[in-house]
């Protein structure tokens, strides 16, 4: 407290230099300015810091050995009732165990990378307007926080390349938070989730890509499926798809009705060249696809913005 | 792009309905976002005779008698200057919508009415009224050749029509398909059959009444030849304009421009506005070919330059240079930015917009007509630095191919050959393209796409667009067309013959493979989540960017966290290092709503500077749960019911754990009371950190007494842990309950306790002191 008051008196005397600018030459008064202000800033903040350790002061110690306070009853847990967990997570488990079903490992994406990894190992030629094109964040250092979960396709290649020359494939599925410099709106999210795709083997072929994806679709809306392509751009794979289904029965489709749900290709040669595959040896094809809107078509809900809006009135729902 | 079905059709014969050709184009080129139907847009508007015209006294009005095919004369009354006898004119009948109002609210529904007493049916039509540009200096008048009194407009110049909207952003890859003789050609290769087109400005003459067909002045051999040229052109750096091409034309004749053309329909129908014969020539062109056109005023450009002769230099801007644009705006050049100068003065910014200083007026005697190509990576730039977002520079920027410059020049002298004539042609190319060739088997091309397709459907394929094929038996050598600069790999080719004959023709398989591995910290994540579901918490996500001011508030460093550098907001600045303080802001949102209490956890990944980078060089990455309960009416200790929650956990999870004190000042242990707190250890490892926190963390967030949380490693979790044990072989003898009167904490006398009854279970029932008194009493439940 004594320091509170200290610190207080300094203000008081640091606020009368101020009138003193009148007597400092016209050039220098700027720098006569600044100078005060830093050490205003600096005594206000010292003073915040005193308040704040004022609060702090006046705590009495716990037992931190002990099950329950002195005098207390012993804590209990909330009612189950209470519980929930989140949507996109458990649709994201759900989404993953399919595909571990189907074959897949798993392997978690970042959620802060580089350049490399992001656009680099998948073919984006330096200036390709593609790079501008996925709005991406950077920080100070020219690290991203991935704007999609290809930015792991190099790392699962190179760390399962060795069952190739076994003669196995590679088949790996890479759930992870993506982020992406856009204006928040109902539909639309800078932070969401996607889940990443990754084939590869000395046969494979587009018809295996849809023989996949179309498996996943129908054991996911538990129902069989019609399927649609429509021909896409991306770097990292040739040829690129976008990949269609007609809406399910479950979600209140009606014939004709198609949603787009993922993007999917062939693996681009170069692409596999860098992570050390030969390309004339093996092929493979990759897919990433968003989650949010799986579970908003699932649950029939209309704003994204509730995902992370931590709003127990709409996570109790689940 | 707006496509128009008409017009479309004119290159290529649709064997499929309108309906089956949006779905194909969809399934093998680019989705089609809409279809405007304009097949009743033009319905009960009529080519129309006037037989009398009679000023209607102290008026601007003239009474009209006209011709509309019918025997009976019609009463219009005009208000247009340029109305006259024995002209052709429109006339919107009574009962038709004005065409420029259908997308309104309430289109505008033409009667029969009175005007100064004399009574008007239907209206004669303007341009802008059509919706043909904005021109609302007269009523539109008709070329009498092309048409007859009674005749539908909408007939005459093809108005009924399906007008396909595209996302340019979907074809940015395929700069060839901007224009319309790339994406009829496409359609076509869609549809299996071979395009073949030879001139644009032939193309015209798709009503050939509208338009005669011109034959192009055709120059001798030796005008290419840069010394017989009355312009020079110089390129500083083929990186910023692969080729530039310039004709310069003379004026010999007036080209006036009395009847509305069937190019007139042509750009209205594809968004743009028809202004004057050389603007439209110079949009037509670029809408036909995808080569956009620029013409300049010859006199001024050579003046601009200050030395008589003409010269064009390309090159970079310099810092500092300024340009008067068309629109009268100037604007300061920057080193990015790629000016067509005339000998060293700006007097156009490349690709995007010409100077106001040489543009062409109804007084221009000579004109160079520019057709280049630029960088599309410095368009781009120049793009977004001067936020020029035309036709053209959007076509510029997904990368024009240079083969066509000279021949889409030649094309424009063809079509204003009425009232000028081409003097001379220059081009300059530096490096021209290489062609691509590429070799490949039908065999490559069948495994990858997992297809049967024979060698003769497959090199048909490819010639319909434009490859040529040689091949013996099922090797080809595929030498690609000038306009795919796309083309370099087997891939490309496979995505070629994929996409032409459809992927959704390919059947899908399922491939067979190896059992999966699990992920264990996902299994891990995933058993936490329904544990903590059943102990009534509620699992969030927050945003792992957070602003200063919420590290601030949980007592922590900004310095010590990646910095977003263009983040949406100050809000989402930081890359957060624990997950705890994001709890806390959602801690008092869901306070407020009000819920009285919960328990909020979120698992998710962290990142602090500190922590430096993995053997990957990106920053090391950690795994965490962040658990935070809070009730607003409840005196207790919160720290213990934190601590309750953790237990159980632990318990489920096989881990047991030690309380310490807090050691450790980290940004995990900074917002917590040490009085009130403790680090969580597994043997010789921190694993976390358990308890309530400071009270000025507390009163920053806003939050009640009853609140505490705790942090844990994850990873930690997934090395320590194991299955839930349970000891089924326990019998118990004896059921005891112990009190103990003491100054010690619970934890030295639980201790004691484990010595003395070693082997039993042993759980708490209750602290308790009386008042005043300096011990307490301990009362455990003991099984043996």
């Amino acid at each position: 407290m004594e320091e509170l008051e200290e610190l207080k008196s300094e203000l008081k005397k640091l606020n009368a230099e101020y009138a003193k600018i009148r007597e400092v030459p016209v050039e220098k008064r700027g720098e006569f300015g600044r100078e005060l202000n830093a050490k205003k800033t600096a005594i206000l903040e010292k003073m915040r810091q005193a308040e704040e350790s004022a609060l702090d002061v006046a705590v009495v110690p716990l037992d931190i050995s002990a099950p329950c306070n002195v005098n207390e009853a012993l804590p209990e847990l909330y009612s189950t009732l209470q519980g929930s967990a989140h949507p996109l997570m458990t649709e994201l488990d759900r989404v993953v165990s399919i595909y571990q079903m189907m074959g897949f490992d798993v392997m978690e994406s970042r959620q802060l990378d580089d350049e490399f990894h992001m656009f680099d190992s998948l073919n984006f030629a330096k200036e390709h307007p593609a790079r501008d094109g996925y709005d991406t964040f950077r920080t100070e250092e020219g690290l991203i926080p991935p704007a999609h979960t290809s930015t792991m396709q190099h790392r699962v290649l190179k760390a399962y390349r060795d069952k190739l020359v076994r003669g196995e494939e590679i088949a790996v599925v890479v759930p992870g938070r993506v982020y992406r410099n856009e204006d928040v709106d109902a539909t639309h999210e800078h932070t969401f989730y996607q889940c990443e795709g990754v084939y590869v083997s000395r046969d494979c072929n587009m018809g295996q890509m849809l023989g996949i994806l179309r498996e996943f679709f129908e054991k996911y809306y538990e129902q069989k499926l019609n399927i649609r392509t429509q021909p896409g751009y991306f770097p990292f794979t040739e040829p690129s798809l976008e990949f269609l289904i007609e809406k399910p029965k479950m979600l209140g489709g009606k014939k004709g009705d198609y949603l787009e749900m993922l993007g999917c290709g062939m693996i681009h040669p170069n692409v596999l060249k860098m992570a050390g595959i030969d390309p004339t040896t093996y092929h493979g094809f990759a897919w990433g696809g968003g989650i949010d809107r799986l579970v908003m078509l699932r649950y029939g809900l209309k704003d994204v913005r509730n995902f992370e809006s931590g709003n127990l009135n709409f996570l109790k729902e689940f | 792009m707006k496509i128009s079905l008409n017009w479309l059709k004119k290159y290529v014969n649709v064997t499929v309905s309108d309906q089956e050709l949006v779905r194909l184009i969809g399934a093998r080129l680019v989705e089609v976002e809409g279809v405007i139907d304009e097949t009743h847009k033009y319905d009960k508007i009529y080519v129309v005779k006037v037989l009398e015209a009679n000023k209607i006294p102290e008026t601007h009005l003239t009474l009209c008698k006209i011709d509309c095919g019918e025997t009976e004369p019609v009463q219009v009354v005009c208000g247009a200057p340029n109305v006259r006898v024995g002209m052709l004119a429109v006339w919107i009948a009574p009962g038709a919508v004005v065409p420029a109002s259908v997308n309104e609210d309430a289109p505008f529904v033409i009667g029969k009415r009175k005007m100064q007493g004399y009574e008007s049916c239907g209206m004669l039509a303007g341009a802008d009224e059509l919706d043909f540009g904005d021109d609302h200096s007269g009523i539109v008048e008709i070329d009498p050749e092309m048409a007859k009194p009674g005749d539908l407009l909408a007939d005459i110049f093809e108005l009924n029509d399906l007008i396909f909207e595209i996302e340019n952003k979907s074809l940015t890859h395929r700069p060839d398909t901007f224009g319309m003789i790339g994406f009829a050609r496409e359609v076509a290769g869609i549809l299996g059959e071979k395009f073949s087109f030879i001139s644009s400005s032939r193309a015209i003459g798709a009503n050939s009444a509208t338009v005669a067909l011109r034959n192009t002045p055709r120059l001798k051999e030796n005008f290419f030849s840069k010394t017989q040229s009355k312009i020079q052109i110089s390129i500083a750096d083929d990186k910023i304009c692969p080729r530039y091409s310039a004709i310069v034309l003379e004026k010999h004749g007036e080209i006036k421009k009395k009847y509305l053309t069937w190019m007139d329909t042509i750009l209205s129908k594809s968004g743009m506005r028809p202004v004057d014969p050389i603007v439209d020539t110079t949009n037509y062109l670029m809408l036909l070919t995808g080569q956009p056109l620029h013409a300049f005023d010859y006199d001024k450009f050579v003046a601009a330059g200050g030395s008589g002769k003409p010269k064009i230099i390309i090159r970079l801007a310099k810092q500092g240079e300024k340009l008067v644009l068309l629109d009268g705006k100037e604007i300061e050049l920057n080193e990015n930015d790629i000016v067509i100068c005339s000998n060293d003065t700006p007097v156009a910014l490349a690709g995007a917009m010409g100077g106001l200083s040489t543009a062409i007026d109804e007084n221009t005697r000579n004109i160079i007509l520019e057709s280049a190509t630029f960088s599309l990576y410095n368009l781009r730039k120049t793009q977004m630095a001067h936020g020029i977002f035309s036709e053209a520079i959007t076509r510029f920027t997904k990368g024009q191919p240079p083969y066509q410059t000279l021949a889409v020049a030649e094309d424009f002298a063809g079509l204003l050959s009425d009232g000028f004539v081409m003097t001379s042609m220059v081009d300059n190319y530096p490096k021209p393209e290489k062609e691509n060739v590429v070799k490949i088997t039908t065999e490559e091309i069948n495994r990858l796409l997992g297809t049967n397709y024979d060698d003769s459907l497959i090199i048909q394929t490819l010639e319909n667009v434009g490859f040529e094929v040689k091949n013996k038996r099922s090797d080809l050598t595929i030498k690609a067309p000038l306009w795919r600069m796309d083309i370099h790999i087997k891939e490309d080719i496979i995505e070629e013959i994929g996409r032409l004959l459809g992927y959704d023709n390919i059947l899908p398989t399922l491939p067979l493979h190896a059992t999966s591995n699990t992920n264990k910290m996902l299994s891990l994540k995933t058993n936490i989540r329904s544990i903590m579901k059943s102990f009534g918490a509620n699992e969030l996500l927050t945003y792992s960017f957070i602003s200063e001011r919420l590290l601030k508030k949980a007592g922590l460093d900004e310095k010590n966290s990646y910095k977003i550098v263009n983040s949406i907001s100050p809000d989402l600045q930081f890359v957060r290092q624990t997950i705890v303080p994001s709890l806390l802001e959602k801690a008092y949102v869901n306070q407020k709503i009000p819920f009285d209490k919960f328990a909020i956890y979120e698992m998710n990944k962290v990142y602090q500077k500190s922590w430096g980078m993995d053997a990957e060089e990106v920053p090391v990455e950690k795994m965490r749960l962040g658990f935070v309960l809070a009730e607003r009416k409840n005196p207790g200790a919160a720290y213990y019911k934190a601590k309750y929650y953790l237990e159980k956990l632990f318990g489920e999870i096989c881990i047991k754990a030690d309380y310490l004190s807090i050691k450790n000042k980290t940004p995990e242990t900074l917002p917590f009371e040490v009085k009130r707190a403790a680090e969580v250890w597994v043997g010789e490892r921190m694993i976390g950190v358990l308890g309530e926190f400071k009270n000025s963390v507390r009163h920053n967030f806003k939050l009640g007494e009853y609140l505490a949380g705790f942090e844990l490693d994850l990873d930690a979790l997934l090395e320590l842990g194991g299955t839930k044990k349970i000891d089924d072989g326990f019998e118990v003898c004896e059921k005891i309950d112990e009190t103990v009167t003491t100054s010690k904490t619970y934890g030295e006398t639980l201790a004691e306790i484990e010595k003395k009854y070693q082997g039993a279970r042993i759980t708490p029932v209750g602290i308790y002191q009386p008042e005043g008194a300096t011990t307490k009493n301990i009362t455990f439940h003991i099984e043996k």
